[in-house]
């Protein structure tokens, strides 16, 4: 620790604080631009002036560690002299455009020359102007207005980790520019505007829209990943114009997919009115209507319910009192991408903190696309990388991370269990073990390499697996992931404290989903299945589109239409179709309520902003159908309803009583008897399947956002991929060719692509080939 | 980015380089002599030759930009065969610099920052080329022709005009 003085007053910081972040963490005013406390320092703004008592000349405090003793003056004649210096020249080339800015009202330079600018301009020779760039949907250029600060510049190389920004030329020619030319190959681009302290790069799709001071802001939660991030949502009226990171959240910054979903809220494809099936189409009726005609579709009828885990928690809590009242033998599903229903040693959530996993010696990602999947926890993966901290990946394809990984191993799906086995053995012969691996060892008999990479990273004081989707929807997950439960006591990672297993949830609110439908849920696909074999008389999906999200969009398809359906929910999107009946519910911007991320952090959402229309929250559209149904109904209020979820969890006892904090997290179930052995029948077709999830189609909202869908479009690749060598195994070449699976022959165009592992068809695109994502396994012939 | 060439350095100059790498903490410090020898293998730093030289040493195409436009001595476009530089700086001003470029654009009929049509000349303004005792000062490729003026200029011209192989200079 290091005391100073700032003004006369004694401080005392951490050594080797700047005095800028000495001078922030104690509430003295220090004007800068250049600094930003997720960046590195560059010091080239010299705006942070300040003096140092026996220097002799000012000191740019961003890059100036603090001293023992030293005495700091953040206001004096002479600095406010500097100061106006420094405005000065910022301005010359300034185009003093604030009128028509979007910055206009929170931008710094503005703001400063307001504070520390001389009274008026002396310069009247010519200024210069910048040509603008394309920096893709989200990010909108006058670079006319940058004042090199360099900001996006370090914000692209350490935090997007793509450093396709950069400085050209020099003095008066500088200017910023962007390498990609069309499209900024970020998924964090949106950062970018609020990175920028001045009106150079700005929100795009908010561009010339509104005022800073025009609109209100409400703290939120984003659920459109299980990272959860805290979000600011910022609106004029009843529209939502920009969602921001909340600066006092945990993470700072929020991916694209977070950030432009807004487009979707106030959508066409919102349900705004109960409607019911006629003759013409959907109707508009009345609520009581509306549910007289869910009951009339719904009563004594053998249902099955799919519902979206991102609900918040009172809406999921209601839908298993609803089941309990009603339908007490519904099936009842929400992972769509499960296909193993047996119980997993650990389940869906995290056991660390992403600053935890961020900290911990070996990070092994397995089977995921982690920059699409949690793009927040991939940058913060990322920024470990910048650090020289290893991240280890093993997986079916060389998705692009925008970072270093330290090592790399393409495998198959199939190979997964000789992987494991590979690693196994080697803690084995270390003599690290723990009860059951031999079993499972011995039920494998080959080992694949990549396995000790996995072994190698097991063997540190602190290991954080990262169990993604390839794993998750493989068909005989249970055991991989016994499996890997093994490995982790034997290596003593699964301790309170040093838990390192983490399995990458559907969704949000894992920890209450696996406590609360954890004994009736089953598999997505053997639901529709089931409706579609006669078995089920009618669907109720709630906020959930199995046709466009998922692995059994074909087993949906085939399905809808088949019986008669209620719709429950924000989004028609594509399933609105076949619905008999449509009962608009909230969206997550709209309610009060509950949230949980993966890690268990608990989060209140509690400033709603006004529904569209007749929506309503859905615990209470779930009561309403309870009461329409003659049942007495659970519970009449929130605090009810709170006190029924403390029973289905005990651990959110308390939460809705005081504040919970930032490292209160709940803790994930674990299956001590789950301990499935790997199944050890040949594989019958010589290809595996694996789809991609991608962050700007994947998501009811997110299809019906059209910037996200913009944004698809650029980041699309080809409908199918193989290896080349796949190809070359089949004596086949790219183009058409003739996709055999079990549940038929498709025609399809196969790209080739070095990025996937060899033996496995990649499907990159949803819509074309994405039905395709139910087959575990296929094989490739010749087309016409 | 277009795949316009595929240019290489040659064996020994990966060698050169790689010593080089080695005394300096990080490969990115040697950035400046590998863009040296790049220019001097390659005559001028196109797009492709950047990539080369930031694949070589492990960087991204955006930090070899920034210091290839950072620095006017390096060069992203051809230029002719002789890159006459004329300094105009306040001595060699003094001393009948802008003088010397009139004359010298006039007389080979293109502007500052031009080549001529043969290829053969380049002429561009610099500062102050660090001779200002031998003002006016024009430095030729890499070398330096002081106390010039616009006779000297054409005999230059004239001389390694007529010459076949461009003239030893
Ligand atoms: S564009 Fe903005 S962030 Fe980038 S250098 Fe200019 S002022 Fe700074
Ligand atoms: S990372 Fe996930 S939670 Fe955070 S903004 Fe993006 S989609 Fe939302
Ligand atoms: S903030 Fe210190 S120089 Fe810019
Ligand atoms: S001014 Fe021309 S060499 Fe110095």
């Amino acid at each position: 620790m290091t005391t100073l003085f700032i003004n006369d007053e004694e401080v005392t910081v951490s050594a080797g604080t700047s005095i800028l972040e000495a001078c922030r963490e104690h509430g003295a005013d220090v004007p800068y631009f250049c600094y930003h406390p997720e960046l590195s320092v560059a010091a080239n703004c010299r705006m942070c002036l300040v003096e140092v008592e026996g220097w002799n000349k000012p000191a740019a405090s961003c890059c100036t560690p603090v001293g023992e003793g030293m005495k700091v003056t953040t206001h004096s004649e002479s600095l406010a002299k500097d100061r106006e210096m420094m405005m000065e020249y910022l301005l010359i080339n300034h185009p003093l455009d604030c009128p028509v800015c979007d910055q206009g009202g929170s931008c710094k330079l503005q703001d400063y020359t307001v504070e520390h600018g001389a009274k008026h301009g002396r310069y009247s020779e010519v200024k210069r102007a910048v040509v603008d760039h394309d920096l893709g949907p989200f990010v909108s250029t006058c670079m006319t207005r940058c004042i090199h600060c360099t900001r996006c510049v370090r914000f692209a190389d350490e935090v997007a980790g793509t450093g396709d920004m950069g400085v050209l030329n020099r003095a008066d020619h500088m200017r910023i520019e962007g390498i990609v030319e069309d499209a900024l190959e970020s998924e964090l681009s949106g950062n970018l505007a609020d990175v920028c302290p001045v009106g150079a790069l700005l929100d795009k799709p908010s561009h010339d829209v509104a005022r800073p001071w025009e609109m209100t802001r409400h703290k939120s939660t984003c659920t459109q990943c299980p990272q959860g991030c805290d979000i600011v949502i910022e609106s004029r009226g009843d529209k939502v114009i920009r969602i921001k990171p909340d600066k006092d959240g945990v993470e700072p910054w929020i991916c694209d997919r977070g950030r432009y979903v807004h487009d979707a809220f106030r959508a066409d494809q919102r349900i705004v009115a109960p409607a019911v099936r006629e003759k013409s189409g959907l109707v508009n009726v009345s609520w009581d209507e509306a549910i007289q005609a869910s009951v009339d579709v719904l009563k004594d009828k053998r249902v099955g319910i799919i519902f979206s885990p991102d609900w918040s928690v009172e809406g999921l809590a209601s839908i298993r009192l609803l089941h309990d009242s009603v339908f007490k033998d519904a099936k009842v599903a929400f992972d769509l991408h499960r296909r193993d229903m047996r119980e997993f040693a650990f389940e869906e959530g995290f056991s660390m903190s992403s600053a935890q996993i961020v900290a911990a010696d070996q990070v092994v990602i397995l089977g995921s696309d982690l920059r699409q999947r949690l793009p927040i926890l991939m940058q913060g993966l990322r920024k470990r990388g910048n650090e020289g901290k290893p991240v280890t990946r093993i997986g079916a394809m060389n998705y692009r991370t925008n970072s270093d990984l330290s090592a790399d191993a393409l495998i198959r799906p199939r190979e997964w269990v000789a992987v494991i086995a590979r690693a196994m053995q080697q803690l084995k012969d270390l003599g690290k073990t723990a009860a059951g691996m031999d079993a499972w060892l011995e039920k494998v008999e080959e080992r694949h390499e990549a396995g000790k990479l996995l072994a190698d990273a097991l063997l540190a004081d602190s290991c954080a697996l990262l169990v993604g989707e390839e794993i998750r929807s493989h068909s005989d997950a249970s055991a991989l992931i016994h499996g890997l439960d093994l490995m982790m006591r034997a290596s003593g990672h699964a301790e309170a404290g040093a838990d390192g297993r983490n399995l990458i949830p559907e969704g949000m609110n894992a920890q209450l989903l696996s406590a609360v439908f954890g004994d009736i849920r089953v598999s997505a696909g053997d639901l529709l299945d089931a409706a579609s074999d006669g078995e089920l008389d009618a669907l109720v999906l709630i906020g959930s589109d199995p046709m466009g999200d998922g692995l059994f969009s074909m087993q949906a398809k085939r399905a809808m239409g088949k019986v008669p359906l209620v719709q429950i929910g924000a989004i028609a999107g594509q399933t609105s179709e076949f619905a008999n009946v449509m009962l608009p519910a909230a969206a997550y911007s709209e309610v009060e309520g509950t949230f949980i991320n993966m890690e268990g952090r608990i989060r209140m959402a509690e400033h709603p902003l006004r529904s569209l229309g007749e929506e309503r929250p859905l615990w209470k559209v779930m009561m309403r159908l309870v009461q329409a149904f003659g049942e007495e109904i659970p519970v009449v209020n929130l605090t009810e309803l709170r006190a029924r979820i403390e029973s289905f969890l005990p651990e959110v006892s308390g939460v809705w009583d005081d504040d919970v904090t930032d490292d209160e997290c709940l803790l994930v179930a674990r299956n001590r008897d789950a301990n499935s052995m790997p199944n050890a029948i040949e594989p019958a077709m010589s290809l595996d399947v694996v789809s991609r999830y991608s962050m700007y189609r994947e998501g009811m909202w997110v299809r019906a956002s059209s910037y996200l869908v913009e944004a698809g479009d650029i980041h699309a690749l080809d409908d199918l991929l193989v290896h080349p060598n796949t190809l070359k195994d089949a004596g086949l070449s790219a183009g058409e060719c003739k996709v055999r699976t079990t549940s038929g022959d498709y025609d399809y165009h196969i790209g080739v692509r070095e990025d996937v592992a060899e033996g496995v068809l990649f499907i990159s695109k949803r819509g074309v080939a994405g039905d395709l994502s139910c087959e575990v396994m296929a094989s490739l012939e010749g087309g016409q | 980015m277009s795949e316009v060439e595929q240019v290489h350095f040659t064996e020994q100059r990966l060698a050169e380089i790689d010593a080089l790498v080695k005394k300096y903490p990080s490969a990115r410090s040697a950035l400046l002599p590998v863009l040296h020898m790049a220019q001097e293998d390659f005559g001028y730093l196109p797009m492709h030759v950047q990539q080369l030289v930031a694949d070589t040493l492990g960087l991204r195409l955006m930090i070899v930009r920034e210091v290839v436009t950072f620095y006017t001595m390096f060069r992203e476009h051809e230029t002719g065969k002789y890159r006459l530089e004329v300094c105009t700086n306040a001595g060699c001003m003094l001393n009948g610099a802008d003088e010397l470029v009139q004359h010298i654009t006039k007389s080979l009929g293109i502007n500052v920052g031009e080549t001529t049509s043969d290829g053969m000349f380049t002429v561009t303004e610099v500062e102050c080329a660090g001779a200002c005792a031998g003002a006016p000062v024009v430095q030729i490729n890499n070398e330096y022709h002081e106390k010039v003026d616009a006779s000297y200029m054409d005999a230059f011209i004239t001389k390694v005009s007529s010459s076949e192989e461009g003239g030893q200079v």
